[in-house]
């Protein structure tokens, strides 16, 4: 009898030890759903979706502050993703919060481009490079394509240009609206 | 506190941009950034003479000291001339989005 409470005892200490070991050594810093989120969405920090970049938009979405579909560079695809990922309903994108592009990278024209800096300000990813009085270019590949720069430049000289699909950005598409389009055909 | 520090060394032309990530010693300048990053040997029109370089959009001397995650630009001169620009502006009524009173 007493053997047995002893062994159940000691039982009880072992594992509990181990848990509270686990709790420590294991521990999440920060809310793994929010970095989830912030993982679908597409990292352009254009603020369309009315937060201030993606992660504060992620934030929003795990507390349920904010809808899933008010990320138009995410687009369509974006969205299934996230509502998969939070177990809700498919919503087609708010009309309100913009319309889905092809994804593009900002390009100067440098006969017009006075050097103005304004830009600069603006892009939320240091994509340009450039100073006062000096030529403005931008480094397509950490362009988000947020077209931030736009509106601040004087001279209108920026404008997007759309990518090219090549190996490198070329992504799976979501098979449900290929299968769809299939469906339809035959 | 780190002996040595990170930095990229960039250098943009519309169609290519190269960026150069270095290690280097703490206390090294934006000379020696450019130096080391081998972009002079790359692209033979860079004179460092003429061409200004700076550090995150700020203009910089050459001696300036580097800290841990600089980026040095190696600028180029633009090719309109501002003051042209706005000239033709004005010529053509149009209003200038910044610092031009209304919008």
């Amino acid at each position: 009898m007493l053997a047995a409470i002893l062994v159940m005892a000691l039982g009880a200490v072992i594992l509990g030890a181990a848990l509270g070991f686990a709790a420590i050594k294991f521990k999440v810093e920060g809310d793994p759903l929010v970095d989830k989120i912030d993982a679908i969405l597409p990292q352009t920090q254009c603020g369309q979706c009315g937060f201030p970049g993606c992660k504060p938009y992620a934030t929003a979405i795990a507390k349920n502050e904010a809808d899933i579909n008010q990320c138009p560079p995410g687009g369509e695809e974006g969205i299934r993703k996230l509502a998969d990922l939070l177990g809700r309903e498919f919503k087609s994108l708010s009309a309100e919060h913009g319309v889905e592009k092809p994804k593009s990278v900002a390009f100067i024209d440098e006969s017009t481009c006075i050097g103005c800096t304004l830009c600069i300000q603006a892009c939320p990813v240091d994509a340009i490079v450039g100073a006062a009085k000096q030529m403005h270019t931008i480094v397509a590949r950490q362009c988000t394509g947020c077209e931030l720069c736009l509106p601040p430049c004087p001279v209108n000289c920026i404008s997007m240009v759309p990518l090219k699909e090549t190996v490198e950005t070329w992504k799976w598409k979501y098979p449900v609206v290929q299968l769809k389009q299939q469906q339809r055909v035959a | 506190m780190a002996e040595s520090i990170n930095v990229e060394v960039v250098y943009a032309l519309p169609q290519r941009q190269e960026i150069i990530r270095l290690t280097l010693p703490e206390g090294s300048t934006v000379q020696q950034a450019i130096f080391a990053s081998g972009l002079l040997q790359r692209f033979g029109e860079i004179d460092l003479d003429k061409c200004k370089t700076g550090i995150f959009g700020k203009l910089s001397k050459a001696d300036t000291g580097l800290r841990d995650r600089d980026r040095v630009e190696i600028y180029r001169p633009l090719i309109a001339d501002p003051k042209e620009v706005r000239k033709q502006r004005a010529a053509e009524g149009k209003v200038m989005k910044k610092g031009g009173g209304e919008e």
